[in-house]
Parts: C-alpha cells; sequence; structure tokens
C-alpha cells in the first residue's frame, strides 16, 4: 500500500477552513491506475461535495441536496452526464469512454469510481479534465497516474486542462 | 533465568549500506554532527531569559504594551461607508525607550494599489466568461482602503506619519520612556467590503429581498501593532491570510445606525435602556435566568417587519471592553436575537444568536447552545471563560474575535438542510467561539504562527464537539452516535502528511508561506496534540499541562517555545522528539513488521547449539537452546513440547539457585519464542504498539517506548516469549500514530483490497 498511498499524494484541502473565510481553494483529485491482471483503468475523482452540490444545481436542479441517501439513483446520473462531459480519456491516441460505477460521500469529499475496460496495452494515456472549471474560475484539478510502474502528478488548470504520458 | 535470554539480545543491526553506491569504500567513514531523532532543541529554541523562562512561564521581566481606545463610529448604511474618530492611549512598559509607535491599516490590504493580487500568479487560456473578462481586465478593483483624515495629538497638532501598505509609523513628539503614556487621535473613512461577493473577515452581505445588508465588521479601526521582546515592532504587513497580532486594551465605542439595527458586539452594553424596548429589556431579564432554552430577544415575527422599511433617524449602541485585544460588531434591521444563561465556574455567562430569517429553523435551534456548550468545554480544558457574554452572528464566513464571532450553516430558501450543513454549522460555532481561548485571551502571534491559535483551537474544538455529542443527542442524525468531528483523529491526517512533499511544509512556517493552509495549520498541529494525550502522554498528563500553559498565558503573549516548553515542564516527559519530528519537519510516521522468526527451545543440541558450546568450551547438557524454524531438529523440539521451565537444564538451575518461595514467584515458563524486527521506512519516530493474537483468539497489547529508536533510526528487533502460539502481529491496532502506509502493519502480510475494487464489489452487490 505504500506506493498506493504515495500517489494519494497531495492531499485534499478541507473543504473549509473552519476559520476564516470558507473557500481558499477550490481542488479536485482524480486517481488513474492500470491494473494489469483486469486490463482496466481504474479511476477515482474526489470532488468537495459542496463544491459538486453547487455545480450540479446551476446545471441540473436547483433543489439537489447531495446526501447518502437523498435521490441517489438521479444525482448519479447527473455526475455521470457531467463527468463524462468534463473528464475525456484517450489511450494509445483513440478516445475510450468509462463506465461509471457509483459515487460515495466520505467527510467532505464525494468519491466517483470510474473504470475503462479492455485495455490490454498502454503505450500513451492522455487526460483532459475540466471538472468545476464551469462554476469556479480558481478551480485546479490534481491528475495522478499510476501506470506501469510510474507515478506522476499533474496540476490542470482551466487554460492547461490536459496532460500525457508516453511509454516508450 | 537472565542468562538464558542473553543468546537472544545478542543482536545489533548496524547498516554498512551508507556508501553502497559508491564503487570504492573508503576506509574510514567521515564523522557527523548529532543526526539523532532525540536531539535536545537547543539549536531550534532561542536561549531562555529574563522575558521567558526555561520552564516555558512569563518570566520576571516579562512586560506587554497597553492600548486603549474611546472611538465614536458611524455607519452609512445607504452607501455601505463607515466614519470613524478615535483617541488611543498607549503605554509603553517595555525597557525600551520607542521614537515612534506602528498602527496596523489592515484595510489597505483591500486599497486599490493593494499588493496582495500581485502576489498571486496567473495565466491565460483560450477561453473564459464574458463576466470573468470583465472582472479580470476592465473592473476597476474596488477601493476598500482606508482614508485618513488625520492623525493629531490630543491638543489638536497633526503628527508626522508615514503610511507604509497595511502599517502606519506615528512620529512621537519625544520619545516614550519605560512607563510613559501617550494619547493621539484618528479620523478616517472607508468603502464596505461585500465580504461575499469579494471575500474577506468583515464587511456586508447584501439581500436584493427589501434592499438590506446584513454587517459584521472587524479590522474596521486603526489598530496598534503589538511591540515586545520576541519580534520588537511587528513588522510582517497583512496580505490578508495571516491573521492578526494585537496588544490587549481597554474599548469605549459609541456606534452610530440606523434606529431600526439591532446591534451587538465586543463588550458590555453600557446604554441598554436606551436602545432596547420595555419589551426587549422584560426578554432580556428572563433570558438571563433562562439556563436550558435561549429566550427571543427579537422574534422572528419581529424582525420580519422591520426590514420591509427603513427608518431615516439614527440610534448610538454605547459598548465597553476590558481586557480585550480587539473589537468586533454586527448590525442589521434584519437581525434576530436570542440569548440564555449558562454557568462557568461560579458566574453566569450569556450565550447570544444573532441571525437573519436565512438561517431558521438551524439558526434558532442550535446557534445559541452550541455556544453555551463550547463555553462548559473549553473551560473544562482550559480556565473559566473571563468575559461575560459569546454571541455567534449568523454569516456565510467563520470568522472569530473577542466576545463575537461570524458563523456560517445556512439551509436553502424552503428551509431544508443537510446532516453536512448541520454538522458544519454546529463546528464551525464551536471552532469560532472557542477562538475567544485562543487567541483572544491566550493571546499568541497570529502573523508568524497561525497553528497557535488554529492548532491549538482546532484541537479543544474536536473536544468540544464530542462533548456536544454527549450532552445533546437531538442534534445528532439517526446514524450517528457522536458527533463527525472531521479533524483529530489520527488517522484522518494520513492522506496530508503522506501526500507530495513538494506541497507540504513544516508546522513551524509562517502562515502566507504553508501550502495546504488548512491541513498545515488546523489538522496536523491539532492532531499532534490529539496524538499526545490519548497515546504519548496519556489524558492527565496532557490535560494538567495543556491547561497550566493557558492559565500561564492567559491574558499574556506566549510564543511556540513556550507551550512546547510549558508542556514538558508541567509532565516531566521530555517531547524533544515529538516537537522536532512533527512541528519543525514533514516526516512522517511508517512503522511495519520486518520480520517475525519462530523458534523452538530444546535442551538437545543442534550442530549449530553444539559447535557454540565446544567454542567456549561449556558443558553442552548446560545450555538451553533455540532452534528457529526451518531449521535442523526444529521439528523434534516443537514435538517435545516443553516449556523452558521444564528443560532439565532449566530445572536444575532453578532448584540450585532459588527458594522455593521465589520459584513459585517466578512467571509462568513461556514455550513458545519469537524474534520480530520492526523497521521504519517513516522519518518520525513513535512509540511500537503491537498487538499478538494467540491460537486460542486471545488478544495481548504491548508498547514499547518511543526511545526504542534511540540507537537505531531504521529497525529494532525484541525477542517475546510467549504460552501460547502467536498466529498474528498487528501494529497500530487502532490506528493511533498517523502511520501512513499500513500494508507493512500485520504479520502474516495481509492483501489488502484495493479501494477501487472494495468499492466495487461492494456495489455489485
Amino acid at each position: 500500500m505504500k506506493s498506493l498511498y504515495l500517489i494519494f499524494a497531495l492531499a485534499v484541502v478541507p473543504l473549509f477552513i473552519s476559520s476564516k473565510e470558507k473557500h481558499k481553494y477550490y481542488v479536485s483529485v482524480t486517481e488513474i491506475e492500470y491494473v494489469k491482471k483486469d486490463n482496466a483503468l481504474q479511476i477515482i475523482s474526489q470532488i468537495f461535495i459542496d463544491d459538486f452540490e453547487k455545480l450540479l444545481r446551476e446545471r441540473f436542479d436547483e433543489s439537489i441536496i447531495l446526501a447518502p441517501d437523498n435521490k441517489p439513483q438521479l444525482i448519479e446520473r447527473y455526475m455521470q452526464r457531467y463527468l463524462e462531459d468534463k473528464l475525456k480519456f484517450k489511450v494509445n491516441g483513440k478516445a475510450v469512454n468509462f463506465k461509471f460505477i457509483g459515487k460515495e460521500y466520505k467527510d467532505d469529499i464525494t468519491y466517483c469510481y470510474l473504470e475503462i475496460e479492455n485495455i490490454s496495452e498502454i503505450k500513451s494515456l492522455s487526460v483532459t479534465n475540466k471538472i468545476l472549471f464551469d462554476v469556479f474560475p480558481d478551480q485546479q484539478n490534481i491528475v495522478r497516474l499510476k501506470l506501469l510502474n510510474k507515478n506522476r502528478s499533474f496540476l490542470l488548470l482551466p487554460d492547461r486542462d490536459n496532460c500525457m504520458l508516453n511509454f516508450p | 533465568m537472565k542468562i538464558f535470554k542473553s543468546y537472544f539480545f545478542a543482536f545489533l543491526f548496524v547498516s554498512g549500506s551508507v556508501f553502497a553506491q559508491d564503487e570504492i569504500k573508503p576506509e574510514r567513514q567521515p564523522g557527523h554532527t548529532n543526526q539523532n531523532k532525540f536531539k535536545q532543541l537547543y539549536d531550534e529554541f532561542s536561549t531562555p531569559n529574563m522575558f521567558r523562562t526555561a520552564s516555558g512561564a512569563p518570566g520576571p521581566a516579562y512586560y506587554q504594551q497597553q492600548a486603549d481606545y474611546k472611538m465614536d463610529i458611524e455607519l452609512d448604511d445607504d452607501n455601505a461607508k463607515l466614519y470613524g474618530q478615535e483617541t488611543i492611549t498607549y503605554t509603553n512598559n517595555s525597557p525600551d525607550q520607542l521614537k515612534y509607535l506602528w498602527v496596523q491599516l489592515d484595510q489597505n490590504m483591500r486599497a486599490k494599489d493593494s499588493k496582495t493580487p500581485l502576489i498571486g500568479t496567473s495565466g491565460i487560456g483560450p477561453a473564459t466568461s464574458s463576466s470573468g473578462a470583465v472582472g479580470s481586465f476592465l473592473k476597476e478593483p474596488f477601493d476598500g482602503g482606508f482614508n485618513i483624515e488625520y492623525v493629531k495629538d490630543t491638543n489638536g497638532n497633526d503628527l508626522p506619519h508615514m503610511i507604509n501598505r497595511t502599517m502606519m509609523r506615528v512620529e512621537l513628539p519625544s520619545p516614550m520612556k519605560s512607563g510613559d503614556k501617550f494619547s493621539f487621535q484618528i479620523k478616517w473613512w472607508y468603502n464596505i467590503n461585500d465580504h461575499v461577493k469579494d471575500g474577506g473577515r468583515s464587511g456586508y452581505e447584501y439581500f436584493e429581498e427589501n434592499d438590506n445588508r446584513i454587517y459584521v465588521m472587524a479590522q474596521f479601526y486603526p489598530r496598534m501593532a503589538v511591540y515586545n521582546d520576541v519580534e520588537g515592532w511587528q513588522n510582517s504587513q497583512f496580505w490578508g491570510r495571516d491573521e492578526f497580532a494585537l496588544p490587549f486594551g481597554n474599548f469605549d465605542v459609541n456606534i452610530t445606525v440606523p434606529a431600526d439595527h439591532i446591534l451587538d458586539g465586543t463588550g458590555f452594553l453600557v446604554n441598554r435602556e436606551e436602545v432596547f424596548t420595555k419589551d426587549m429589556m422584560k426578554r432580556y431579564e428572563q433570558a438571563q435566568k433562562s439556563y436550558d432554552e435561549p429566550v427571543m430577544i427579537v422574534t422572528q415575527a419581529e424582525a420580519e417587519k422591520t426590514e420591509k422599511t427603513k427608518s431615516s433617524s439614527k440610534k448610538t449602541w454605547k459598548l465597553s471592553a476590558q481586557m480585550v485585544r480587539d473589537f468586533g460588531f454586527a448590525t442589521s434591521r434584519k437581525f434576530l436575537w436570542d440569548m440564555m444563561a449558562v454557568k462557568i465556574g461560579d458566574k453566569d455567562v450569556m450565550a447570544v444568536s444573532l441571525y437573519s430569517k436565512e438561517g431558521n429553523p438551524l439558526w434558532e435551534q442550535w446557534s445559541t447552545k452550541t455556544v453555551a456548550s463550547t463555553l462548559k468545554s473549553y473551560s473544562r480544558m482550559t480556565f473559566d471563560y473571563p468575559y461575560h457574554k459569546a454571541i455567534s452572528v449568523h454569516a456565510p464566513m467563520g470568522m472569530e474575535y473577542p466576545m463575537i464571532c461570524y458563523n456560517f450553516g445556512r439551509p436553502d430558501k424552503d428551509g431544508n438542510y443537510s446532516d453536512r450543513i448541520k454538522y458544519g454549522m454546529i463546528g464551525v460555532i464551536i471552532h469560532e467561539v472557542g477562538h475567544n481561548f485562543f487567541p483572544m485571551i491566550v493571546n499568541s502571534d497570529e502573523r508568524q504562527w497561525t497553528w497557535m491559535d488554529e492548532g491549538l483551537n482546532t484541537f479543544v474544538q474536536y473536544v468540544a464537539e464530542q462533548d456536544f455529542g454527549k450532552w445533546h443527542p437531538d442534534a445528532l442524525s439517526p446514524n450517528d452516535k457522536t458527533f463527525p468531528s472531521r479533524r483529530g483523529p489520527a488517522k484522518n491526517i494520513v492522506r496530508y502528511m503522506g501526500g507530495n512533499q513538494d506541497f507540504i511544509a513544516p508546522i513551524m512556517t509562517k502562515g502566507l508561506n504553508t501550502y495546504q493552509f488548512g491541513s498545515n495549520a488546523y489538522s496536523k498541529p491539532a492532531t499532534g496534540l490529539n496524538i499526545l494525550r490519548e497515546t504519548i502522554m496519556g489524558k492527565d498528563l496532557f490535560d494538567y499541562s495543556f491547561r497550566e500553559y493557558a492559565n500561564r498565558w492567559m491574558f499574556k503573549h506566549p510564543t511556540p517555545e513556550d507551550f512546547f516548553r510549558t508542556m514538558e515542564d508541567a509532565s516531566a516527559i521530555d517531547l524533544d522528539w515529538f516537537w522536532r519530528g512533527w512541528f519543525y519537519t514533514t516526516d512522517y510516521t511508517d512503522i511495519g513488521i520486518k520480520a517475525v522468526k519462530k523458534f523452538a527451545v530444546t535442551a538437545k543440541p543442534n550442530k549449530e547449539g553444539e559447535a557454540l558450546a565446544n567454542r567456549y568450551n561449556v558443558d553442552p547438557n548446560s545450555l538451553v537452546y533455540f532452534v528457529e524454524e526451518g531449521a535442523d531438529g526444529y521439528k523434534e523440539a516443537l514435538k517435545e513440547s516443553t516449556s523452558i521451565a521444564d528443560l532439565p537444564t532449566v530445572k536444575e538451575y532453578v532448584m540450585d539457585n532459588f527458594t522455593p518461595e521465589q520459584q513459585k514467584a517466578m512467571k509462568k515458563a513461556p514455550k513458545y519464542f519469537y524474534e520480530i524486527t520492526y523497521e521504519k521506512p517513516g522519518g518520525l519516530v513513535m512509540p511500537i504498539i503491537v498487538e499478538y493474537t494467540y491460537a486460542d483468539g486471545s488478544k495481548e497489547r504491548e508498547t514499547f517506548p518511543v526511545q526504542i529508536w534511540r540507537y537505531n533510526d531504521k529497525e529494532v528487533s525484541r525477542a517475546v516469549a510467549t504460552e501460547k502460539e502467536i498466529v498474528a502481529i498487528t501494529l497500530d491496532p487502532d490506528l493511533e500514530t498517523a502511520d501512513v502506509d499500513t500494508s507493512n502493519n500485520a504479520w502474516p502480510r495481509e492483501v489488502k483490497e484495493s479501494d477501487f475494487d472494495k468499492f466495487k464489489n461492494k456495489a455489485k452487490n
């Protein structure tokens, strides 16, 4: 687990600094790991609950409240729609789709679990991550790749929303 | 029995691989300085002196300056401007002569020429929204700086002064000697910022409905800077993040606002009869006797009626406060107001809330009760709350001032709210009310050391949240048995401390320059104190020492060393290793089980044993032999299944050397023998907490003090002898030490499911 924990690397900033202004930082973290035995890219996107809630309210439905037992199917549909729009992957130069497996809330954070199957070989991976850029101008998205014994972190901003890793 | 064990202890791993990457090994290793994790902090700490003692207490020459204020403030509600005139009386209690005074002009952080926007980095993207483009490239910046109209002495003569951004130097007509007092006057005004749109720790929130504002005001007046024995004049500008350093003093403040406003702030309300209606007076008297439920001083119906119209007349509220370091107030015609009494020691304190209808139903239910509960918890952990009231004001931020704080937590338009909103609101009220203790009373320098107030406060917040959950189970949601605290438990800091070192700074870093402000200055110090309390020192020793620190520095100005030293001084626990690792470095805990060797005991020598006996020329029949699993004769030795006491050689020795009474008092004879090697990939030293699981399912724990790492920072071994077979070993079973990698914490090594697989499997079922 050591290396696994290291890819959790840049710790997520708490939702609100509970003194001072409520919002100081807008950060999401997306971890992508290639699991050879399953031929799959496993993806966990971590987004602050209140940021995500604000987004879903503005985009879909003003009455949305993100809470464990609240309309899970409807909310997951919205989340899936949004992530499919803002999170794009290219494997070996070809666009691939992910499966939205589900989400859970832990502390302040929504964890979205996504999977891309049938990846038997990876020569390159490109990730475009525009999560929350449409609501927060200061949003930063961290992408962490753990592929074939290579660990890399990228900080994506609205003017630099794509990262790429090649395996020669 | 001692001699038999000596075979076991004949090991000491010395790592000879320091120069492994070099082709040629130098014949002699170079020397080194003391890099031991237990090295005392003499290099980091300043030398104790007459101002601050080695025990961590104020010394015999300790002094602090005093700043007293008399102010007349007027709010222009129509134009959102604030006008003020103040007389500051400054007392020089230092032994030094002062040629000039420094006054803080914090609002200048919002001046048009502020440099704060210039220290952020920025870039240009391929596209941006029109509003973003206007904001970045077209809009004039908000002009929120102070307009200083004059600085005069009490005779009306202008005093030369110079403004350096957020600080103003005022020249004294003649130097102040030790013990001198000097009074001077400042007149100013400024445009109040919209704190919801523009951010900030003070300002107004605008409500379109009925065109109203709620003002939560602070840093609204030129404030004296701190002069002391460690910094001289505090000379670090206000950039917007690092908070404040302020001397204590007395305040008399008259605030004129529209006559239909409700106002409360730091200090006693001196003219209550003038500003209260008869009904309000009656309700106030009831509230002073109500210890269980808040009494409404202004009801929602009354507030809703008031906010529909605007009075053109004015009212002046007069507040007077003693021994406070700052002053804040909140005012609006939208305010509901409730209060109740809470017993602290033998004194009644008023717990107070100001909120608008937008905060309900949450605020009428929980705000004032949370204030009361917080005062009780913090008073227990520190000292009896010395002020006469504590106010919680509803505003979308979280910020603290003496006796008054501004807190978020708002239901939606229909009054619905999630658990997250509710717990967030209760948590932030506990946090901000708690700031009355740190740093309003234990008055640390926030500009230099964010963690000294935020970390200590977040630690006590955790205790107070747990108290609140116990005292108000009806505030918890059905699924929660305790208050779901976010910060405090060691396991919650693992994500941060195990993270990317490029974005982590030691706690002992000036707040402005830290990465991940919340984790650095709030969570990590709070968690550290929690680990000290629950695992390293124990609650009794910790609580005594923490209380001692709070009492020593109540109404004074402590430094980090005063805290570190007091905690050791009052507990007789040398914690330099903890302060060094947890506060001065970004090291993390990672302790693991490297290897476990099993041994069987026998009187029959195997080849190795025989060779050893021959080498030392002892009778092979007089020795006890430990045969490692897998070695020759292990199975046979195990089959004999004797305990060590049944071996003939041991029996002989015991009978010859111990009286029957002594024999009876001996420990139960062990039968299973293990040598466990612990490794430490992490830089932090921590106690080794180990749990053995026996074959019959029973468990036993053993803790090796942190000093076990003093000779070898990489790995240590321990022999264990047990009556029952050990089938599993777990390190840190309750996750008390913030171990960032628990995959090496178990023997036999457990193969853990990844977080992803765990969720996927759960989702399938």
